[in-house]
């Protein structure tokens, strides 16, 4: 009785292990893998909110070619800022730069107020600025990077059928920082510093089942909410960094 | 043996799919024509009257590179240094005149003080080959030479810009290229445009008039 019950036992393991397996894999990856954590710390040193006939520019800092913010980042929090209910009056980044070029490319670009209250004494720029209606210049700077990133898939085909085995992980950080300038009161109005880590995996068991996660696109959403609560609250911001993980 | 036969199928496999790519990017060789809108720069006239020569060489522009892997990028950039040229010195002269030649017909009885003739130099573009890199960077090198009507060099000045464009869903390579090159275009001329009077040979003749 003992052996028949032992090869049974053993048929059944037998049976169920490729199923189990593949459980065990996408819960692994769904408990360990596509997680992000994030990280907002935002100040604001004055209470100048935005009127209602103003105006808000989104500019990526690009003086430096190797971590300048990507334009549809750029794009994204400009989008995000207009679109809504509550949405907040924004002017199209590239037209301002347009117009007021040839002052804010890369190599002309003010890299503080003082400068940018310098740049206002030559012929043309204020005129330009204030037909702009804009009240509030936000500089973007910051990247999303890979840090890591691990493990294999190998897939193989034949006729009689296609398929991949193995683990596959990376680790994207996005990191921005944004500066908001009040060039009414030609002032520095504050800071929201957004850090977003994001952790992605791909189990392969017979088909990959990707796990991606996005923190460029959640570090938009965080710093959307953000600034838009800062350019509609006056002072509105409470000491100490907000820290999450989701 | 089983082992052999999948990897004879993937190999057939990765050529179609290579093949496949191919005549997606246009027969493996991509022409770019760089088009842009570039705007007029926002400064103060200086008070002379320049004639501007854009030659021939200029005008009719083309970069043609191989990148190993990848394809044969035949990269046109005449048009929009002719409009990058124009709509860059108007603004920048009390006049600025279209001249063909140099010396001019008539140096003495001329109203122009002087001829500006623009060169392309260097152009220089890199484009993602693995899927780690996400941006096209493109760098360019303008000479600008300023004359006397009667064709004696008063300077050259080198000018460098540099572009760089995002891969994204909605920008491929073809179009991450044109942008960074016209990025890279904006950039020389708000050099030109910013820096031009500071040129020690400039502020000289510019003084003499």
């Amino acid at each position: 009785m003992r052996p028949y019950y032992s090869k049974k036992r053993l048929s059944i393991i037998r049976a169920m292990a490729p199923r189990t397996y593949l459980l065990a894999l996408i819960s692994l990856g769904i408990l360990c893998g596509c997680s992000v954590t994030s990280r907002l710390e935002p100040y604001k040193q004055t209470d100048a909110v935005l009127g209602e006939d103003d105006r808000v520019v989104i500019l990526p800092r690009r003086h430096h070619a190797s971590h300048e913010a990507e334009r549809s980042f750029v794009d994204c929090v400009s989008n995000g800022l207009a679109q809504g209910n509550e949405g907040l009056g924004v002017h199209i980044s590239t037209v301002f730069e347009d117009r007021l070029y040839p002052w804010f490319e890369p190599s002309t670009a003010p890299l503080s107020i003082d400068d940018f209250s310098e740049l206002l004494k030559k012929p043309g720029v204020h005129e330009q600025v204030r037909l702009s209606k804009v009240r509030f210049i936000i500089w973007l700077d910051g990247s999303t990077d890979r840090v890591a990133s691990g493990g294999a898939i190998s897939c193989a085909a034949s006729p009689f059928g296609a398929g991949c085995m193995g683990l596959a992980w990376w680790e994207d950080d996005a990191r921005y920082d944004a500066t908001i300038w009040d060039i009414r009161d030609l002032s520095s109005a504050g800071t929201i510093y957004a850090d977003y880590n994001g952790r992605s995996v791909v189990p392969a068991l017979i088909i990959p089942i990707p796990l991606i996660a996005r923190p460029q696109a959640q570090a938009c959403r965080g710093l959307t909410e953000q600034l838009k609560q800062f350019l509609t609250t006056p002072g509105g911001y409470e000491p100490g960094p907000e820290l999450s993980a989701n | 043996m089983q082992l052999m036969q999948i990897r004879a199928y993937w190999r057939q496999a990765r050529l179609l799919l290579g093949v496949l790519a191919c005549y997606l990017l246009g027969g493996c060789a991509p022409v770019i024509l760089v088009d842009a809108e570039f705007p007029q720069p926002l400064v103060e006239p200086l008070p002379v009257r320049i004639g501007l020569l854009l030659n021939e060489e200029l005008l009719a522009y083309e970069y043609i590179e191989r990148i190993p892997q990848q394809a044969s990028y035949t990269i046109r950039i005449g048009n929009a240094n002719a409009l990058m040229m124009n709509r860059l010195f108007q603004p920048m002269f009390a006049a600025v005149e279209s001249v063909d030649d140099l010396p001019l017909a008539q140096p003495g009885s001329s109203r122009i003080d002087g001829v500006l003739i623009p060169e392309l130099e260097r152009y220089e573009f890199d484009v993602p080959i693995g899927m780690q890199d996400e941006f096209v960077e493109v760098w360019m090198q303008y000479l600008l030479r300023l004359y006397e009507p009667n064709g004696e060099l008063i300077t050259e000045w080198p000018i460098s810009g540099y572009g760089k464009s995002e891969l994204t869903k909605t920008s491929d390579r073809v179009n991450a290229i044109s942008r960074a090159t016209v990025l890279a275009m904006r950039e020389v001329g708000a050099v030109i445009a910013t820096k031009f009077a500071e040129q020690p040979e400039v502020e000289y003749w510019l003084q003499e008039r």
